[in-house]
Order: C-alpha cells, then sequence, then structure tokens
C-alpha cells in the first residue's frame, strides 16, 4: 500500500476503533434518523400512496440531517487529542487526513443507511427490494457527495467557534446537486422510472461527486494551514 | 559549523499581535539549546515554525538544510515535536496509540518494538488501558515513547516536565541525552530553568513579549 493509502487506512482504522468503542455518535445517528422519518410519517398521516411518492425526498432528508451530525464531529476525536493540527506533524501527503477521515464518514453513513432504507421501507409500506440494486447505486453516489464535500468543511470549520451552525450554512447549498440527483433518482427508480429520467440523475451524481472529490482533495491542504 | 536551524528575521504575526519578531537564530547540529523565557515570550510559536505547524510570517528559516515553508515535508521526516498536555486518543490504548503513531510516521517497527517503547517509559501495565485512563504525566511518557521510536535529527520539546514525576523528569533527560548522542539536536523549551539547562550546551532566552533575543550561555 502506497504512503498516503496507508495513512489513510491508520485514519481510518483509528476513527472505527474510536467509534465503535463509544458508540455514542453512531447512536445518536440512528436515534436520530429515525425520529426525522417519524416526525415525517405522522405529519403526513396514514395515505400510503402520499408516503410513497414522497418517499425518495424523506429518506435524502433524514440522510442530510444525520449525515451533518456525524459530519459535524469527524475531527472532534483530533481535537480531543490535542488538535487537528498534529497531524500534519506526521511526514507525507496531508491529503491522506482527509481520506482517512472520508472513508471513516463514507463507512459510518453506509452503515446508517443499511439500517434506514428497510426501516423507511416498512414505515412507508414501499416494497424496496425489487429495485435494491439501483437504490443501493444512487445512495451509494449520494452518500460519496454528502461525505466528499462535508468532510471538507467539517475540516474547515473546526477551528471556528459556531462550527455547528456553520458546518450546515456552508454544506447544504453545496450539497443542492446531491439532493436533487439523490431525491429524483431514488423517486424515478421507486415508481419504475415512468419518465426515463434516472439515467440523467444519476450522470448529474456522478459528475458532481468527480467535481467535488478533486476539488476537496485538491484543496484540503490550504484549509490546515496556519 | 553546520547549523540544524538557521533563522534570519523571523516574524509571526496573529492577527495584529507580534508572537515573534525578527528573529535571528542559529543552532548547530548534535546540541542541546535550552530555550528560555517568560510567558507569552514566544517559545511555543518558534517551535511550532521550527516544526512546520506554523508558516513564518516573515524572514528566512531553514531546519536541517531544508527551507520552510517548502522543505516542510523533509522536516516532518526527521523531526518530532512534544507537546505540554501530550498527544493521546482517549479510546485507544497505549499500545494502539503507538502503532497508530508508527504507521503515520510511515514506519514498519519490529515485533515487540511497540511493547519494548512502552515498557522503557514505565507504561508497559498500561499497555492495553485505554489512554483516557492515563494521568496527564502517562500521557507525557506515551508521547516519549512515541518519539523514540523515531530516527530524529531534530527533537523540539515543548514544556516536556510538566506534569511528570521525579522518575518521568528522568526518563527525558535520559533521552534528551540518548538523542544528543545519536546526533540528533535537541531544543527545549521550558519554564523549569534547572532541568531545561542540565545537559544544554546553549541557552537562548526570549525576552520582551515578542521581541526574540538570541543569548549563548
Amino acid at each position: 500500500m502506497s504512503g498516503i493509502g496507508r495513512r489513510a487506512g491508520a485514519i481510518l482504522w483509528k476513527d472505527l476503533v474510536t467509534e465503535v468503542r463509544t458508540r455514542q455518535g453512531f447512536s445518536a445517528m440512528i436515534s436520530f434518523a429515525a425520529l426525522v422519518l417519524f416526525l415525517f410519517s405522522f405529519a403526513i398521516g396514514p395515505d400510503t400512496q402520499l408516503l410513497g411518492r414522497l418517499a425518495g425526498g424523506l429518506l435524502w432528508v433524514a440522510i442530510l440531517f444525520t449525515g451533518t451530525l456525524s459530519l459535524g464531529r469527524a475531527f472532534q476525536s483530533e481535537e480531543l487529542a490535542g488538535g487537528t493540527r498534529l497531524l500534519r506533524l506526521y511526514p507525507g501527503d496531508v491529503r491522506a487526513i482527509y481520506l482517512g477521515k472520508l472513508l471513516a464518514n463514507l463507512v459510518l453513513l453506509a452503515a446508517l443507511e443499511v439500517l434506514l432504507f428497510p426501516a423507511a421501507a416498512v414505515l412507508f409500506q414501499i416494497d424496496m427490494l425489487p429495485h435494491a440494486p439501483g437504490l443501493i447505486a444512487v445512495a451509494a453516489l449520494g452518500t460519496f457527495g454528502l461525505s466528499t464535500i462535508g468532510t471538507f468543511f467539517a475540516g474547515l470549520t473546526v477551528h471556528m467557534r459556531a462550527r455547528e451552525l456553520l458546518l450546515p450554512l456552508l454544506l447544504f447549498p453545496a450539497l443542492v446537486p446531491v439532493m436533487l440527483g439523490g431525491v429524483n433518482a431514488t423517486d424515478g427508480i421507486l415508481m419504475g422510472d415512468p419518465m426515463g429520467r434516472v439515467e440523467g440523475w444519476v450522470r448529474l451524481l456522478v459528475a458532481y461527486d468527480v467535481i467535488l472529490f478533486v476539488v476537496c482533495v485538491w484543496i484540503f491542504p490550504v484549509i490546515l494551514e496556519e | 559549523m553546520r547549523a540544524s536551524v538557521r533563522a534570519e528575521g523571523l516574524t509571526r504575526r496573529f492577527g495584529r499581535r507580534w508572537a515573534l519578531r525578527g528573529i535571528d537564530l542559529e543552532i548547530a547540529s548534535g546540541s542541546v539549546v535550552a530555550l528560555l523565557g517568560a510567558n507569552g515570550t514566544g517559545k511555543t510559536t518558534l517551535l511550532s515554525v521550527l516544526c512546520t505547524l506554523l508558516r513564518p510570517t516573515a524572514g528566512n528559516v531553514e531546519v536541517l538544510g531544508f527551507p520552510l515553508p517548502s522543505g516542510g515535508d523533509q522536516v516532518r521526516t526527521r523531526s518530532a515535536l512534544m507537546t505540554p498536555s501530550g498527544h493521546a486518543y482517549e479510546e485507544l490504548t497505549g499500545i494502539e496509540n503507538l502503532r497508530f503513531a508508527s504507521r503515520m510516521a510511515g514506519l514498519r517497527p519490529a515485533e515487540g518494538a511497540l511493547e519494548a517503547a512502552l515498557e522503557a517509559v514505565g507504561l508497559s501495565e498500561a499497555a492495553h488501558t485505554r489512554a483516557r485512563a492515563y494521568s496527564s504525566g502517562m500521557r507525557k511518557r506515551l508521547e516519549l515513547a512515541r518519539m523514540r521510536l523515531r530516527d530524529l535529527e531534530l527533537v523540539l520539546l515543548d514544556e516536556p516536565f510538566v506534569s511528570l514525576d521525579e522518575s518521568g523528569v528522568a526518563l527525558v533527560q535520559e533521552a534528551i541525552v540518548a538523542w544528543r548522542d545519536a546526533g540528533a539536536t535537541v531544543l527545549i523549551a521550558s519554564h523549569r530553568v534547572a532541568d531545561a539547562t542540565l545537559h544544554a550546551d546553549r541557552v537562548v532566552r526570549l525576552e520582551r513579549g515578542v521581541v526574540g533575543t538570541a543569548v549563548s550561555s
């Protein structure tokens, strides 16, 4: 494994071990996501047809809110250990820090979605199983976009006083294309793609993910400079 | 004389406050230097610039022959900084903290090397205890073990004696001698004058707040 890969892997390992041992972050994520889904479900009422039509949007709002909660914690373990800046003291490309944190966020969000999609299927009474491959692909693309820009902004705001407020303020506008693509592609897949528009939304997700990843990896070293 | 550190007109500003203003300093390779001064005189800022955590606002700085900031990665490969509070991940055990540090530093320690490093700083019994249960002195010992895993050319110690008991202070002193004997340059920033100067070849005093003055003992 290359130096950058080995160091990114070390950060991934450390963050996941920390998460498994504390369980605070993931438990809070699951509870919060379930709460969001229940609230929407209660607010909309027992109209299962309407719930089915809105399922894509509701799912992605739950993922976005919960993801923001998780991303905000991405650099907290570093601050408790003495500061994110101390990771910069290790030799090698500092992009390894970004990649390690990004991978850890991806794993956590993927684990959340593994629970969230079946929960939404039960709650909204939708049969998701026949659409599983398409839904998994769209969820993966959307989650990658969310984690890519979210990890970047979490690193950017880690030393700011109002970071809990700033992170969503920065993140939500930047995620508009991801949300548009995710919601529309999910809805299209669940409805059997009657208009044949899913492919277009998936292309948007892929293109935006690539752009976000390249830009974030490129700029990340600058945001750690003091 | 080959210099490990060469600074000319080194300044560093935080907003409107000048932490370092025009420091001229040359430190010979293989020497032990005590960096003394009252609170707020810029000792930590100077160490942070030398270890590449902070960029100088102005001036020329060369560390181990590499100009900063462009030669930062070469400097980081050959140097390490001990922080005042000790750098440890609370949810990892002592041995896991060392394993993480060695992976990040690109090391492949031999079988039993991590255990030996912890034993050398008196932490073998706490090797499999999470660092959250460590006292501040134990964290400092863990940081010392982490630093001693690497072959260093420049060792920067920021308040290395704080939080340590007598045996811990003796361990740091032993490490300073070991680094010096191995040819490394050691820079010790501390308020504990007697401890900082015990093995020092030279004393550099930062005075009058932001104005730095280099003095030979």
